[in-house]
């Protein structure tokens, strides 16, 4: 997946309302193919492992990658805000520290409250704590939070969350305050209290006031482009050292008060991430665990090829995290262009598709669940998809030939999918799969940074395209409207609708659902939304992979969050014995 | 470079031949190296017939053959091999090794050898262009060869291919490899013509009224053959490795085809789960560029003994 | 002379500006687009716009070019208002991935590849040359074939199967060596050494075999030569004559491979960093190309080219002094 983008900009799961996480254990959907087996990799679902860390020590994080953005108006990466929000810097509200579906449960954090309504959800308005301090000392204020929100409005700024934008009452055509402009959507009163006009109502914003775009930048600190290199922290840790692609260095913030933080534990001393190790040579190191790196946690997902090593190993698997990322992947087929225009050869795609070797290709059963709907589990009652359509995991390729003999295209036809190169597998067993009822696919692979230009050229594109959408809400209007509404679709550009769907009942319904003031009410219509679509077939369901993470030995209250894609939740990890940790 | 030593007369025609025949008997390894390159050039010419003897397609899934809840590892020792799969499956997607090893050496050498095609099209036209007829073709040519020269060529491989949308990729590769690869023969053969120009027999045919074609065609060419041959046996290697490099880097051949880079690519990262897996096109990689150095030795120390190589 | 290196500096320069255009058009020309990658999930076309805008991408390539190459040598301030960044000579641009000025970045990873570079390179020249010349001076005898197959060889090993032998062996079965990891030479000479080993082998296994077959072919050609004949004959010692007049004369091919191949490391060896994990150019390259990172991209790429063409400069200068018979 494209780090900068969407697909791991995901998921602030599901909602207080909403069912159980993603991450129950246990078989998916259909029962096909393979026998049945209980998924080596559950175990340790919904567990903190380590028990409770002790204070102290250096904490060791190996990663293969640098960080997208740790700018707080920039960052919008799943596990990068999990590490910058939980970290470095506060925002108005916040996740609960805690494993399973108590994860996605807000709690305030630099405010006093979750925010109060007024004006029919139309203004928001948070009243912030008494004597939050900087790493140096200086008082935060609510004028901080707006020039940050300010900040990602410009476009030396780009990459973070749009939701300021998308909501904030005028402000079409601000380029944020380089220039000394300012939003008046954005109220400061007084140095603690800070409010937001809406354009229209957002009943959701809480669930928004998480994101990194709502914690305070003090414009003396503010360095542009240059201040992803040093956010000023005011959360408990702050930037020692950071060598872009090298290390990163977090020591103590001394300035943090523990008392006013009711979710970050802030166990070891100092923070160091290693950056550009190769992704093998990490697990591998984890597995061993030998010496520092026994305090060591990795940042990227386990690769698929290390799984062998990891499952046959009671030892090692113990230390395994394996929470769902929440991403939905699907093969989305271009609804507007012969012959996908016609709904009996997409519904043949639907059933030609062998999603066990999508899960097998995306790491096995043990990491990826096969997905038989078009929002993943998390946004269902229950926190498990329905299997709508009841077609095999592996696929019916007779009766996808039969679809396609109605269709008149009986001996079949060629097409083609564009994937990103890390899903090269996957891209091979939709070729394959398909390919056993006639539909001959050739395989465009595009690297990460060109994936979504390329499957965003309408004009251009292939018919096929496999990518997925990871819900920003707990809530499936951040699922459906996104995916499925041809309202939103561009020639160039275009994000989220890769199939291309225009269907006047499906907008009419998500209207209606939007409107509904009802939340229980509104849950239950996506979900019953989600079946309608999914019977025309815009596209086939794939895979929802999980986000496996080896812990080294001396690791101590980890857990995979399930409001951050599975990424490790820094606020409560730390060491069993510090004194075994080097620096 | 300022110092290109011109070097003597080189032996041509059919005397040389049995140089190398004469060789071939006294040299060991020349044949066994012969024997590499002879049957991985079956390989290729042949590659849909051999692989398909062992009943399975390049890329055909066998799901039996790998275990989905250990990560796709193969089922059974040594990666899966059996009677069905000779040397095992290829983790994840159960693909018959034998068959990918076989047709990988097809896509590998294919690329390899009409790069080489290009390089010697290009580099001797270019570099008999410049020799003999001097002046300010030679300069442009000279010119144009020092520049190619200058490039970071593997650099711009990579960045030429990864660039490159709706292509056929096999093709681009070749060309890319070829467009990097002809100066070096073109200053071979450019110094060689240079000796070639002025010699007697050359001199003999140009009062006795020969064109410039038939001279060229008549006595530079057949003087300049030997060392192009040899030069041309020794870069073979350098193109294998080019193409694998590629590949694994993630530029190369687009998948669902198999080439050797790229099957060591994906391989390295099960180096010790499923060792052989990781052997098998590391092993043939590494025959057929030995085969082709020791065989491009040979063929220098018989065609082109002092060496116009700089 | 001062005429000579002169007109080559000038080549140099256009070669460069040659090079630098090249590279331009392959990545700007194409229809990849910087701006949207930077913008992120969900852009509004008013955003993108903005953005574009501000990477100076909405105007037409030749100009964009232009400011590139003027940008060089006057420097460049980019961006709006208080955010403007201001880049000074020498300016190849800033990152889109990560606002470093790239220049920075270049000097920042320049050590980790020139550290790769040097070690392997002082290790391939210590065990080719040796084997080369022992392998020459004793011509047709089993110690020669016994060298030059083990040459062959070794030079026929894939890279990646070396460094795979190395890792597993030496780190993972003995636990002797770190995971490479790069330290600076300056803050801890002995930890720079062990971290580097391994690369400097892999890198240097191959390279010493093409070099011990370079210079046993050319020290058997330069100790037939006349000279060295009348050496001997005078009654010269076999080791003066060896060393002063046959290495010397010898040496003058292996010297152009030397600048060559040294030239083109220290931009980076893309796939033994890669393999090792080692944060040098070739990596830094690799990264960019993956994330579309232009200016990245094109500062290695100018980079690389510099040291190809300085080094064969470097190489014909140094050939007046090695070989006597060489003069400008």
């Amino acid at each position: 997946m494209n780090k900068r983008t969407r697909t791991l900009a995901v998921a602030l799961v599901p909602a207080l309302t909403l069912g159980l996480a993603a991450c129950s254990d246990g078989p998916s959907g259909g029962k096909t193919g393979t026998a049945e087996r209980k998924n080596p990799a559950a175990a340790n679902a919904g567990a903190v492992l380590g028990g409770t860390p002790q204070k102290g020590g250096t904490l060791t994080v190996l990663s293969n990658q640098d960080f997208s953005h740790l700018d707080p108006a920039r960052n919008w990466v799943m596990p990068d805000m999990d590490f910058g929000t939980r970290l470095l810097y506060r925002t108005l509200v916040m996740y609960r520290a805690e494993p399973g579906a108590k994860g996605s449960e807000l709690v305030p954090d630099l405010a006093e409250d979750l925010g109060t309504p007024s004006n029919g959800a139309k203004t928001w308005t948070f009243r912030l704590k008494p004597g939050l301090k900087y790493e140096d000392g200086t008082a935060i204020t609510a004028q901080d939070i707006k020039h940050n929100v300010e900040r990602s409005f410009s476009p030396d700024l780009p990459g973070g969350p749009d939701y300021a934008a998308r909501y904030l009452a005028g402000a079409k055509g601000y380029l944020g305050p380089s220039e000394g402009r300012h939003l008046d959507s954005v109220r400061t009163p007084d140095a603690r209290t800070i409010a937001f006009d809406f354009h229209t109502p957002f009943a959701e914003f809480p669930f928004a006031a998480t994101l990194p775009t709502f914690s305070p930048v003090p414009p003396a600190r503010d360095k542009g482009p240059r201040y992803d290199n040093r956010p000023f922290s005011s959360g408990p840790y702050k930037v020692d050292a950071y060598a872009r692609d090298k290390q990163l260095v977090l020591v103590r913030n001394p300035h943090w008060d523990p008392k006013s933080d009711a979710v970050r534990k802030a166990y070891p001393d100092r923070i160091v991430v290693t950056m550009g190790l190769k992704g093998n040579q990490v697990d591998d190191r984890l597995i061993a665990s030998a010496g520092a790196d026994a305090s060591a946690v990795p940042w990227a997902a386990l690769r698929p090829e290390s799984t062998s090593k990891v499952l046959t190993k009671p030892e090692v698997k113990a230390r395994l995290l394996a929470e769902s990322s929440t991403c939905n992947e699907m093969l989305q087929m271009h609804t507007g262009r012969a012959p996908f225009d016609d709904v009996r050869v997409r519904r043949a795609v639907q059933y030609a598709l062998d999603r066990e070797a999508i899960v097998t290709a995306a790491g096995g059963p043990a990491l990826t669940e096969a997905s038989t709907a078009a929002m993943p589990g998390a946004l269902f009652t229950g926190g498990r998809q329905p299997d709508t359509l009841g077609i095999p995991l592996a696929g019916d390729p007779e009766k996808a030939k039969r679809l396609l003999e109605e269709a008149g295209k009986a001996g079949g036809f060629s097409t083609s999918v564009t994937v990103s190169v890390n899903d090269k597998a996957i891209g091979e067993a939709i070729q394959q799969s398909l390919g056993r009822a006639g539909i001959e696919v050739t395989i465009e692979t595009v690297d990460p940074s060109a994936f979504y230009d390329t499957i965003g050229d309408t004009r251009n594109r292939t018919d096929l395209v496999y990518t997925g959408w990871c819900p920003d809400f707990p809530s499936g209007s951040t699922f459906l409207p996104f995916v499925f509404d041809g309202r939103g679709i561009k020639e160039k550009g275009n994000s989220g609708n890769h199939s291309l769907f225009r269907d006047d009942a499906t907008q009419k319904r998500i209207d209606e659902i939007g409107a509904m003031t009802d939340g229980a009410a509104a849950h239950k219509a996506w979900q019953e939304l989600d079946g309608r679509i999914l019977a025309q077939a815009p596209v086939a369901p794939g895979a929802v992979k999980r986000r496996p993470l080896v812990l080294g030995t001396n690791i101590a209250g980890a857990f995979g969050h399930t409001s951050y894609g599975g990424q490790i939740d820094y606020a409560t990890i730390g060491l069993k014995d510090p004194s075994q940790s080097t620096d | 470079m300022t110092t290109t030593t011109t070097s003597p007369p080189v032996h041509g025609g059919g005397g040389a031949w049995r140089l190398v025949r004469a060789e071939l008997r006294r040299r060991a390894s020349l044949k066994v190296s012969l024997a590499v390159v002879a049957l991985f050039a079956l390989m290729t010419v042949a590659a849909p017939l051999i692989g398909s003897l062992g009943g399975w397609g390049p890329e055909e899934f066998d799901k039996s053959a790998v275990d989905p809840y250990l990560g796709g590892l193969p089922i059974g020792p040594l990666g899966g091999v059996s009677a069905e799969h000779w040397l095992g499956v290829e983790p994840v997607t159960g693909r018959d090794l034998f068959a990918r090893v076989v047709h990988g050496a097809q896509v590998s050498l294919l690329i390899a050898f009409a790069a080489t095609a290009i390089v010697v099209l290009a580099g001797t036209t270019a570099g008999i262009a410049a020799g003999y007829f001097g002046g300010r073709t030679d300069t442009v040519l000279s010119r144009l060869m020092d520049l190619t020269m200058s490039f970071p060529s593997l650099i711009f491989m990579i960045a030429m291919m990864s660039v490159a949308r709706d292509v056929d990729r096999i093709l681009l590769m070749t060309l890319v490899i070829g467009l990097f690869g002809w100066p070096g023969l073109a200053r071979v053969v450019r110094g060689q013509t240079l000796s070639l120009k002025h010699r007697e027999y050359v001199d003999a045919a140009r009062v006795g009224g020969s064109g410039p074609w038939r001279i060229l065609a008549r006595d530079i060419l057949p003087g300049v053959a030997g060392p192009v041959i040899a030069y041309t046996t020794l870069m073979v290697p350098g193109m294998i490795a080019t193409e694998a490099a590629l590949s694994y880097l993630g530029v190369g051949v687009r998948p669902p085809t198999p080439s050797w880079g790229q099957m060591i690519a994906e391989s390295v990262a099960y180096y010790d789960t499923d060792p052989l897996y990781f052997l098998v096109p590391s092993l043939c990689l590494f025959l057929t560029v030995l085969a082709f150095t020791l065989l491009g030795d040979a063929l220098r120390d018989v065609l082109d003994p002092r060496g116009s190589r700089t | 002379m001062i005429l000579y290196l002169g007109r080559r500096l000038l080549q140099v320069l256009g070669v460069l500006l040659a090079i630098a255009a090249v590279t331009f058009t392959i990545f700007y020309v194409l229809p990849s687009d910087p701006a949207a990658a930077a913008c992120g999930k969900a852009c509004s076309d008013e955003r993108l716009e903005a953005i574009r805008a501000h990477m100076g991408l909405d105007r037409p390539v030749w100009s964009q070019f232009a400011d590139f190459v003027t940008g060089v040598f006057t420097g460049r301030t980019m961006g709006t208002g208080q955010y403007a960044l201001r880049c000074d000579f020498p300016c190849l641009g800033y990152s889109y991935e990560n606002s470093e000025n790239v220049w920075d970045l270049l000097v920042d990873r320049l050590p980790v590849s020139a550290s790769l570079a040097a070690g392997a390179a002082v290790l391939w020249l210590a065990l080719g040359l040796s084997a080369g010349v022992t392998a020459a001076l004793r011509k047709d005898t089993l110690t020669d074939r016994a060298l030059m197959v083990g040459a062959v060889a070794a030079a026929s090993l894939p890279v990646y199967f070396t460094s795979v032998l190395l890792i597993h062996g030496l780190i993972r079965l003995t636990g002797l060596l770190p995971y490479p990891q790069y330290v600076p030479l300056t803050s801890d000479p002995l930890s720079w050494a062990s971290n580097l080993l391994l690369p400097w082998v892999a890198l240097a296994v191959l390279y010493a075999a093409m070099y011990a077959r370079q210079s046993r072919g050319s020290m058997i050609e330069s100790m037939a030569e006349p000279y060295i004949r009348t050496a001997r004959a005078k009654g010269l010692p076999r080791r003066t004559v060896v060393v002063k007049h046959g290495l010397r004369a010898g040496m003058t091919p292996v010297l152009t491979l030397f600048g060559m191949d040294l030239g083109g490391l220290l931009a980076g060896a893309v796939i033994t960093e890669s393999l090792f994990g080692l944060p040098g150019v070739g990596r830094l390259f690799y990264g960019a190309l993956s994330t579309g990172d232009q200016p990245v991209i094109l500062g290695v790429t100018l980079l690389a080219a510099a040291f190809i063409v300085v080094a064969n400069l470097a190489v014909d200068l140094l050939y007046a002094v090695v070989d006597p018979r060489v003069r400008y």
